[in-house]
Order: C-alpha cells, then sequence, then structure tokens
C-alpha cells in the first residue's frame, strides 16, 4: 500500500505549494504563532535558550491537543501517539531555526509530527513481521473503550460505543495511505486543504479529491452512520 | 446560477462542508441553491451530521485518552527533553579504559611500538630457536655416527640412547648385523633404567627380538 508522501520535516526552504491553477498562492499575514515561532528562533541565534524554552511552552500549549488528536488517530496507540507528540516537539525545538516564515508554523509542525508518524507505523510493521504482537487491549485501550460512552450508560449502550468505534477505526484503516492522511490532516487536524497541500507536496486540487474520497469511501463502510 | 434542475453533486457538496468549517463563507449561489432546494439541503444535512459525527466520535475518544493531568505531564516531560537537548553531548568513558582523546596520539603510538617490539621479539626468538635445533640435529647425528663405527663398544651403563636406528624386522631384508646388536643392547639398557622397573615382568613373558632372530638363524 502506498503511503503518504509528506515533504521532509526540515526542508523548510522548499516553496509554498502551487494552488490548484498552478499559481503561487498570495502569502497570508503570520499568525500568532508563527510569530511567536520567529521570535524563539531569534532567541535560539541568540544562544538565549532559557527565553526560547520559556516562549515555546506557550507554543506547545497551544498545539498540544490538536497534535495528540492526529496522532492518535494516526497511530491508534495512546504511548506511541504520546511519544511522536513530544518528539515532535523536540525536533521542532531543536530545528527551529531552520524554520522560514513561508510556512505558517501550524503547518511546519504538523509536517514534523505527521513525517515521526510515518516513521513510527513503518517501525511498527517491520516489528509485527518478527513478534508476535501482544494481546492487543492495553490499559488505554481498556480505559478507552471504558469511557467511550457516556461514563452513566448502561452496559448495553457502553457495548454499543465499543463496536462504533471499533467499526471507524477498521474503516479509516481501510483508507488507502494518502487518502487517510489528508482526511486526518483535514478532519482531525483541523487543516484546511491548502495547508494540507502545503504538508504533503500535493497540489490543492489533489488533496481536495483524495479528501473526497475518503469520505465517500468512509460512508459506504460506515453504512452514512459514523 | 444553480437551478433545482441539477442538483449539488456530492464532491461539492464535501467541499461546501470543509468550506464552512474552516469558518470560510460559501460561494452565494451554492449558499442559496442549498437553502432553496429541499432535496441538496436534505443531503447536506445528512452529510454534515456523518462527518460531524465522525469527528466528535474522535474528538470524545482522544479527549478520554488523554487526560488534562496526562497533557500536563506530557508538558513537563517535554521540558525536561528540552533542557536536555540544549546540552552539549557529554561521552561517559568505558569503564576501566583509559578515554582516548582526539588530537592526543601518545597511547596510540606507544601501543604500536609495544606491537613492534613483541613482533620483533617472536622472530629473534623463533630464529634462535632453529638455529640451536639444527645445531642439536647435527650433533645427534655426529654421535650416532660414531656409534655405527664402533659396532663393539657398549655406552655407559648409565647413558642415555641419543639415537634409536631403525630394524627391519620382517619381510625378505637383510640379515641382522652389528648395528641390530647395538640397537638391542640400546633398548637393554633402557629396560634397566628405574622408571621400566615395574614393566619388567612384563617384558620377561615378552619373546625378545633378539631371542628370536637368534631362533631363525
Amino acid at each position: 500500500m502506498r503511503k503518504a508522501a509528506v515533504a521532509s520535516p526540515t526542508g523548510a526552504s522548499a516553496p509554498p505549494a502551487r494552488d490548484a491553477r498552478g499559481r503561487r498562492p498570495v502569502p497570508a499575514p503570520l499568525s500568532e504563532d508563527s510569530r511567536l515561532a520567529i521570535e524563539i528562533r531569534g532567541l535560539v541565534e541568540r544562544v538565549d535558550l532559557d527565553d526560547a524554552r520559556e516562549r515555546f511552552a506557550a507554543l506547545v500549549a497551544s498545539h498540544q491537543r490538536r497534535a495528540l488528536r492526529i496522532a492518535y488517530q494516526y497511530l491508534r496507540d495512546a504511548a506511541d501517539a504520546d511519544e511522536a507528540v513530544q518528539d515532535a516537539f523536540v525536533k521542532v525545538f531543536t530545528h527551529i531555526t531552520s524554520y522560514r516564515e513561508a510556512w505558517p508554523f501550524e503547518v511546519w509542525f504538523t509536517r514534523i509530527l505527521i513525517n515521526g508518524c510515518l516513521d513510527r507505523r513503518k517501525m511498527r510493521a517491520r516489528r509485527d513481521r518478527w513478534f508476535v504482537p501482544a494481546d492487543e487491549t492495553t490499559g488505554a485501550d481498556e480505559l478507552r473503550a471504558s469511557i467511550a460512552g457516556s461514563p452513566d450508560a448502561n452496559p448495553e449502550a457502553r457495548l454499543l460505543a465499543r463496536e462504533r468505534l471499533a467499526r471507524m477505526t477498521a474503516a479509516i484503516d481501510r483508507l488507502e495511505g494518502r487518502q487517510r492522511t489528508v482526511f486526518m490532516l483535514c478532519h482531525y487536524g483541523d487543516c484546511t486543504p491548502r495547508e494540507v497541500s502545503a504538508m504533503t507536496g500535493l497540489n490543492e486540487s489533489t488533496v481536495r479529491v483524495h479528501l473526497f474520497r475518503a469520505a465517500r469511501k468512509l460512508r459506504g463502510l460506515l453504512g452514512g452512520q459514523p | 446560477m444553480i437551478t433545482h434542475a441539477h442538483h449539488i453533486q456530492e464532491e461539492r457538496l464535501f467541499d461546501c462542508y470543509f468550506v464552512e468549517r474552516s469558518g470560510e463563507l460559501l460561494d452565494p449561489p451554492l449558499a442559496e441553491h442549498l437553502a432553496e432546494c429541499a432535496e441538496c439541503g436534505a443531503r447536506y444535512g445528512e452529510l454534515t451530521r456523518f462527518m460531524d459525527g465522525l469527528r466528535a466520535e474522535a474528538d470524545r475518544e482522544s479527549d478520554a485518552v488523554f487526560t488534562p493531568e496526562r497533557l500536563h505531564a506530557q508538558r513537563q516531560q517535554i521540558a525536561r527533553r528540552l533542557e536536555h537537548a540544549s546540552r552539549a553531548a557529554r561521552v561517559i568513558s568505558f569503564p576501566g579504559r583509559s578515554v582516548s582523546r582526539p588530537g592526543n596520539s601518545t597511547p596510540r603510538v606507544a601501543t604500536r611500538w609495544i606491537a613492534a617490539a613483541a613482533a620483533a621479539g617472536l622472530f629473534v626468538g623463533l630464529a634462535v630457536g632453529m638455529f640451536s635445533g639444527s645445531q642439536a640435529f647435527k650433533g645427534a647425528r655426529q654421535m650416532n655416527a660414531s656409534a655405527r663405527q664402533a659396532p663393539g663398544a657398549r655406552p655407559a651403563p648409565g647413558a642415555r640412547p641419543t639415537f634409536l636406528t631403525p630394524v627391519p624386522t620382517r619381510g625378505n631384508g637383510p640379515a641382522p648385523d652389528a648395528s641390530d646388536d647395538a640397537f638391542m643392547s640400546d633398548l637393554d639398557v633402557a629396560l634397566e633404567r628405574p622408571r621400566t622397573r615395574e614393566l619388567l615382568p612384563f617384558e620377561a613373558l615378552t619373546p625378545h627380538v633378539r631371542e628370536v632372530s637368534d631362533r631363525l638363524r
């Protein structure tokens, strides 16, 4: 199965993706996060690392939840997602000097995160080839299963919620690699097709096509019910 | 202008959904059609419910796993890692061995000298050993030659035989001569030595080659 190709994490000097008509997009005004990232870059360049770390904590706090949501949907394992997000933030900080204003910070960060998730999936696939997978019910899964529905719901409702989750997960796993990435980024990562286009290097209209096909396939697999 | 006769395609409906979700405004003709066409409005509503349901389910699941405490712990962990990441890496020396620093080549040179001296010593030792071995071999041959020249002479009682010549014991070889007698007497001398005294009873039971050869004569 083809994997989604996400551009190099530190390749900040690469030009922004062109729009559907092949024109360069007009540079958008810098977001608050991008300005903060530029400030941190300046501090790191002046070797004022304590201040840089302090400012970076604000970036972590604002992107953490979204990053975890993306990583968790991608990896389907709480510990893996936790590590992937940590790694992405550490990588961003250590490579902050290569950040360029051509990209909004969230695009740059998400690109690094997705690359990390893809690497982990590959690693897991390699590992599973050699080792017998352990019992799939981990602590996190049990927790998730137990509170997937309302905590006060009756056992039947909780069982139904678990089944619904399992069905959804299986359906998303059946998406083709590129479709899955585009769908994850747009639907769970709150990215616009233009941002996904910048992250993946795909044409914006291609992103829209992948997104539509992914959503249609999911509707087909889930019978119109989430 | 989109008329009611041409309903909005599903792909456009998805576009509308993502455009609305990103906070942007729909194209006015599209928005107008969705408002007026009951069928397209119903399809759009169904699509919106499905997609929102997917999203809500995923958010609920993610929030259940990543609680505020866990998020806080993760932020602390990231801060710790960043603090370590900004420090220079330190090389820890392997226990019991000195760390060779780059740029300081003295230990390596000393090691080379030791290795070269050991190799030279080995070669010298081999050469001396071979030389002395060949000298001893020559001496033994000379002694054996002198023993052959005096067949009747018996070695001193305590003397150790230095060289034993092979004797044909079967077949149609030449008859035993004086050197055979010397060999036999060497054997006798060897048997009389204190360390072989325990074997004398066995030796008495064993027929001697000399006796057999005498009988054959």
